[in-house]
């Protein structure tokens, strides 16, 4: 048995695939991917084939899921943050079945892979750029450049400029490690089980604390898994208010 | 039966307006942990060094690419822009927590008494 807490982090090929030398095989990775993103479209079309005015159990999750994102969009972006539903909704959805599939054991944590939280956050912030640039023109690096006397501005826009820079990278660190963080310390305790049980005699009585420890943090990820699709999505959000009203902000 | 359902329907509207406003209250979005707010300052502290260190590094290689000699010059200016930067990153999250907390009058009274 593997007792290195880091090994449920690697990627493992299952259909080795190479076009022009690249490797672009089929991995573990690839197919928790594939697995969020149907559950996530089965779940959602599935909740709301039989629409009832008095929702099922089911449907209620899928409408709670979308007015808890519209809600979010509408207060901290305004009403015509709404164009992004979709957008936001598909990101915070994603993230978050990931999250929610990492917690079932055994299984792999897509969003535990810098590659992909960056690609998501990337895909933010381009979508941000897009906007700024669609909504106000050559405007919007007004965006960079806060009221201040003429002299201070060659100090303060190379500063706002890396700050702007910063958030793909804070963006995906927090998701990323977060997640990586969380499921280290659950196999860490895993294997204080494994090696407290094999230890014999009291020791192995003992080896039932870790197991409980385990079952409360287990519980405290289940919150960091909603609670970090959540902040995800709300800096998708702030970034999106930013782009769509220039300096309206405090 | 058919003058029935709307009858139905009416209360059960009025029930259901009643619950939301007494879920009004409770904003469903989850306060912020102080974990959660260490970690983010934290990445956005670091992030924008990062960022600074980069960009000055890339501005050497690409001086250096075209023949002019500045090696250490930008990566050191950069480094402290970036250290500017993620001071400015941090007073923005903390701007965007305080907005966030007094949404959040009962967490808000406990944080303040902590601090």
């Amino acid at each position: 048995m593997a007792m290195n807490p880091m090994e449920q982090f690697t990627i493992k090929p299952i259909v080795p695939l190479y076009i022009g030398g690249y490797d672009v095989s089929f991995t573990n990775q690839s197919l928790l991917m594939v697995v969020v993103a149907v559950a996530a479209s089965l779940f959602l079309t599935l909740a709301m084939t039989r629409r009832r005015l008095v929702p099922s159990r089911t449907q209620s999750m899928a409408e709670m899921s979308y007015e808890f994102v519209a809600n979010m969009i509408q207060s901290s972006t305004g009403e015509d943050g709404l164009r992004f539903f979709p957008f936001v909704f598909t990101l915070f959805v994603f993230v978050l079945f990931s999250n929610f599939f990492g917690m079932v054991p055994g299984s792999f944590t897509v969003t535990s892979q810098i590659a992909v939280t960056f690609a998501l956050a990337s895909l933010v912030i381009l979508t941000v750029i897009v906007t700024g640039f669609a909504k106000h023109g050559i405007g919007f690096l007004k965006l960079f450049v806060p009221k201040a006397p003429l002299p201070l501005l060659f100090l303060l826009v190379p500063i706002e400029v890396i700050s702007f820079l910063t958030r793909p990278i804070s963006l995906s660190v927090r998701l990323f490690a977060n997640m990586l963080a969380g499921h280290t310390m659950l196999a860490v305790f895993a294997g204080f089980v494994v090696l407290l049980g094999g230890a014999g005699g009291v020791l192995s009585v003992l080896s039932i604390a870790p197991m409980f420890l385990i079952v409360a943090i287990m519980l405290l990820e289940l919150l960091v898994a909603f609670l970090q699709a959540y902040v995800f999505a709300i800096l998708t959000c702030i970034y999106l208010n930013e782009a769509l009203h220039l300096h309206d902000h405090h | 039966m058919a003058a029935q359902e709307p009858e139905n329907l009416r209360e059960l509207g009025e029930r259901l307006d009643d619950a939301q406003k007494r879920n009004a209250k409770r904003d469903v979005r989850p306060p912020p942990t102080q974990l959660g707010i260490a970690s983010r300052f934290a990445t956005e502290l670091v992030a924008a060094l990062l960022v600074g260190g980069a960009l000055g590094w890339g501005l050497d290689w690409l001086f250096g690419f075209f023949g002019i000699h500045t090696r250490p010059l930008f990566i050191v200016v950069f480094f402290v822009l970036g250290a500017a930067a993620g001071i400015r990153n941090v007073m923005r999250a903390a701007t965007e927590l305080n907005a966030e907390i007094a949404a959040h009058p009962a967490t808000s009274a406990k944080d303040d008494k902590e601090t």
